[in-house]
């Protein structure tokens, strides 16, 4: 292809990409579950509920 | 505080509702028509606007852009606005939204129909409404993002972030799968070719499905779902995890659309990887989902919204499991290229998206409508219905894919395909397409339910435009205390920055899987004996593109044994490099065309055949489903264009001599020429310049560069004549029939008429090589190349052409 220009020009240590792609996933992965995990529980439930009582005129809430 | 004053925007939300509803029903009657189509060929209608091959496109737009890109700018525009309480940032943007999406929808449906394409599937529209839909959708994200700092609420809730990964992924997508370069208005060719455009291509197709399918229906569902039952999402801290792990993990999947194809063997392997890993994030989703409802399934009896919220839930963890199954190389090789994919497809778009749009909808709309809905009654029914329509859909196409799998890799003891030929494949699974038309048809009918029922909701209550509510300003945090607040705490907070990590896991896929596939030159192993197209030939191409062949005939031999025996040596990458776009297919309703250029290989077909062929297929064979296509012999090719095309291919680095394209026309009427002097021999005139000639052309250019063509000595050699008994029992004569009626009689017709002169007739005394048993036999054993008849002698062991031969003499000519 002329129009884009042949940066790389072999295979050779291809496999670079994908084990520094899953090293990021598994790093974050761990990091987010065990900060996940430490959160304080009530503040997921007030996240939670917080859209349930939103107030509105609920005519049909039982809907 | 002091409560502020605001007018949530409900207008804008009526309108996208309604515009769900008109576009759903069009793409489920498209839908139900393609479907019969398929059952039966009469209903393509004889018009060129009418084909399966143009309407296919427009039934998967209609119902992905269309219904299902209303429904989430309708459950979007109004969970934003009540989770950030504040009216949406810019009415003026919403309005540029609502249109402009609409004339997208107007644009493509008649871009469809009249097969202006790009021929890449769910991503067909040419460059011009391309730009359109880039605008309106940088409309809608900008809409968004102006909404999340103007809001009045602290916390961004999860609902959101899903609808910010769908903006920032179809951004990406759309963007990197649209490069084309145009030749005219309403004609462009992709940037990308052959292996490299099919790479970018389904890294496209497949996060279509993941960014316009699921994240945003995750999003509502995290929304709607919790209202709608009355009770909070089951883990706040599982949507965090599965949250990031989806949108981070999709990106990798879409070669797992091209297994055992001309790809690295890297790429597909990544693909499956990255399938398999998603099962998790993805019931994740589907967990938090059925977990919200835990001891409220009372009123999942009552609530019609919340069974089909529930059945949604369900057909997302199914079609979620299913996928990355489907994945694997050796389940791979059942599903693809068979209805298999069909099926899974509409277990999601039918159960997934059209259960959760459904049950938002028999939520939403009494809500916004003040009042309640009118028949629960009538939604319970719709629900009932839908669902039967889903099993009655699905079911027949896992039915057919098996059976056609089975078939298809069937062997004779002697060692030969059971099946040689493709069309007794399709005529076994002909009964599943009329159960097929009737789940849709059904699925039609709860459509039309739903639409009554909300109708007639709406003429009860009345939506105001502007709704009045009141909300303390929003205070900002400040900078994030370590103590008190996570990180992740924080940056629900922080909707910009939110974005761009989002944009960052996201692109990191992306990237790792195209950047190799374009800059690599050692993944396309180039093939010294390809040869660009000729001007013909590409005209020719381009008219396959334009109807829509590709929906239904892949050009990808798959290296399976019960591939190159049927079809001939298996695909290899270096192939297809000046195919701007690839047209691998995905789906195989008819048979792969990729050989159909090799002379003396099994998918040879000579121009007069085509000929024939393209004005009716049912002539040939009556057991064939392929649309008739007349105009072919009456319309012209556009020679007006050809030099501009030829300079685009040139700019695209295809190597045409400097200054060819002056000379482009020249040589396609030298060649169009010759096509139309061998039609001649065979009794039919057709002046060089129609589109059958560029067509047939095209056919004669599939696989020729890579099998060279028999040199003239080896087909003029003739083995010796063999010395064989007529079989003349009833058993014999009635295998061979069988065999005369789905293989011969396409030719040389039923009743072994033929059509002469291109086609001899076998009940005449007229015999171009002899007419004794043993000349016969040798007639059908090694095929008349020159003319397009096939050496059977590779297809049918020696008994069955000896039941052939006696038939042929014995009841066909009566000797």
């Amino acid at each position: 292809m002329k129009i884009i220009s042949n940066l790389l020009e072999d295979i050779d240590g291809i496999r670079i990409y994908y084990i520094i792609g899953l090293l990021i996933f598994v790093t974050l992965f761990i990091v987010i579950s065990i900060r996940t995990w430490k959160m304080p529980k009530q503040d997921a439930e007030k996240i939670k509920n917080s859209i349930l009582n939103d107030h509105e005129t609920d005519n049909n809430t039982d809907r | 505080m002091e409560n502020q004053r605001f007018y949530y925007d409900n207008k804008i939300v009526k309108l996208f509702i309604m515009a769900t509803l008109v576009w759903g029903i069009v793409g489920v009657i498209v839908g139900v028509l393609i479907a019969l189509q398929l059952a039966m060929p009469v209903f393509n209608l004889g018009l060129e606007f009418t084909t399966f091959g143009r309407l296919r496109p427009l039934h998967t737009n209609a119902i992905i852009f269309a219904f299902v890109g209303n429904a989430i700018y309708a459950g979007v525009y109004y969970s934003m606005q009540k989770l950030l309480k504040t009216r949406m940032f810019n009415d003026t943007l919403s309005q540029v939204n609502f249109w402009g999406w609409q004339l997208i929808i107007v644009l493509a449906a008649l871009s469809f129909v009249f097969g202006i394409t790009t021929g890449k599937e769910y991503a067909e529209l040419e460059w011009p409404i391309d730009i359109l839909i880039t605008l309106v959708w940088v409309a809608f994200g900008a809409n968004m993002i102006g909404t999340i700092i103007v809001r009045r609420v602290q916390h961004i809730y999860a609902a959101i972030w899903w609808y910010l990964a769908t903006f920032l992924g179809v951004a990406i997508l759309h963007v990197v799968n649209s490069f084309e370069i145009p030749v005219s208005l309403l004609k462009s060719y992709p940037i990308y070719a052959g292996a490299q455009d099919a790479v970018v291509q389904w890294w496209y197709g497949h996060n279509a499905v993941a960014f316009f399918l699921t994240t945003p229906f995750l999003g509502l569902m995290y929304y709607y779902l919790p209202k709608a039952a009355n009770r909070p999402i089951y883990s706040y801290k599982l949507s965090i995890i599965h949250f990031w792990s989806l949108i981070f993990l999709y990106m990798w999947a879409g070669p797992h659309h091209l297994l055992y194809q001309a790809l690295p063997e890297w790429a597909q392997a990544l693909g499956v990887t990255f399938s398999i890993m998603l099962i998790a994030p993805s019931w994740g989703g589907m967990i938090n989902g059925l977990l919200t409802l835990r001891g409220a399934w009372d009123r999942v009896r009552d609530s019609a919204a919340l069974k089909f919220l529930v059945v949604g839930v369900t057909a997302y963890g199914m079609s979620t499991f299913e996928g990355p199954m489907m994945s694997l190389k050796s389940v791979n090789q059942i599903t693809h290229f068979t209805d298999w994919t069909i099926g899974h497809v509409h277990i999601a778009a039918m159960g997934w998206n059209g259960g959760i749009v459904f049950g938002m909808f028999y939520w939403l709309v009494p809500k916004l409508f003040r009042t309640k809905l009118f028949s629960e009654k009538l939604a319970n029914i719709h629900f009932w219905v839908s669902t039967l329509a889903i099993l009655l859909y699905a079911i027949p196409m896992y039915w057919s894919a098996v059976t056609q799998w089975l078939m298809l890799r069937e062997y004779t003891p002697e060692g030969f395909l059971a099946y040689p030929n493709f069309i007794e494949t399709l005529t076994q699974i002909l009964p599943m397409y009329f159960i097929r038309a009737l789940g849709g048809t059904l699925f039609l009918v709860g459509f039309v339910i739903m639409m009554y029922n909300l109708f007639k909701t709406m003429a009860a209550g009345t939506c105001e435009s502007n709704e009045a509510a009141e909300a303390p300003a929003l205070v900002s945090e400040g900078a994030r205390n370590p103590d008190a607040e996570t990180v992740h705490r924080w940056l629900e907070r922080k909707g910009v920055l939110f974005s761009i990590f989002a944009f960052v896991a996201l692109a990191i896929g992306g990237a790792a899987e195209i950047i190799p596939m374009i800059f690599i030159k050692s993944n396309i192993p180039t093939i010294e004996s390809v040869k660009p197209y000729t001007p013909l030939e590409l005209a020719g191409r381009d008219l396959y593109i334009k109807e829509g062949c590709y929906t239904c005939h892949s050009q990808m031999v798959r290296p399976f044994r019960w591939e190159t025996d049927r079809y001939g040596e298996y695909s290899k990458i270096g192939e297809f490099v000046y195919d701007h776009p690839f047209q691998w297919g995905s789906r195989r309703t008819g048979p792969d065309l990729a050989r159909a250029g090799v002379m003396g290989g099994p998918m040879y077909k000579n121009a007069a055949w085509h000929y024939n062929h393209f004005m009716d297929p049912q002539k040939m064979n009556e057991q064939s489903i392929m649309p008739k296509y007349p105009w072919l012999a009456t319309k012209e090719i556009d020679m007006d264009i050809i030099p501009a095309k030829i300079r685009t291919m040139q700019t695209l680095g295809v190597p045409y001599p400097e200054g060819y394209d002056q000379q482009a026309v020249g040589d396609l009427l030298q060649q169009a020429q010759l096509i139309s002097d061998d039609l001649k021999a065979s009794g039919i005139e057709l002046a060089p310049t129609k589109q059958m000639i560029a067509m047939v052309a095209y056919m004669h250019k599939l696989g020729k560069d890579i099998v060279p063509a028999p040199a003239p000595a080896d087909t003029a050699k003739t083995t010796e004549l063999k010395e064989i008994t007529l079989l003349t029992s009833p058993e014999d004569l009635a295998a061979a029939k069988t065999i005369f009626t789905t293989v011969c009689a396409v030719c040389h017709g039923p009743e072994g008429n033929g059509i002469p002169p291109a086609f001899p007739s076998l009940t005449d005394n007229v015999w171009i090589k002899g007419n004794s048993p043993a000349q016969v036999y040798h007639s059908i054993a090694e095929g008349n190349i020159a003319k397009g008849m096939v050496a059977y002698k590779t297809q049918y062991s020696e008994k069955q052409i000896t039941q052939l031969t006696s038939y042929v003499l014995t009841v066909l000519n009566k000797k």
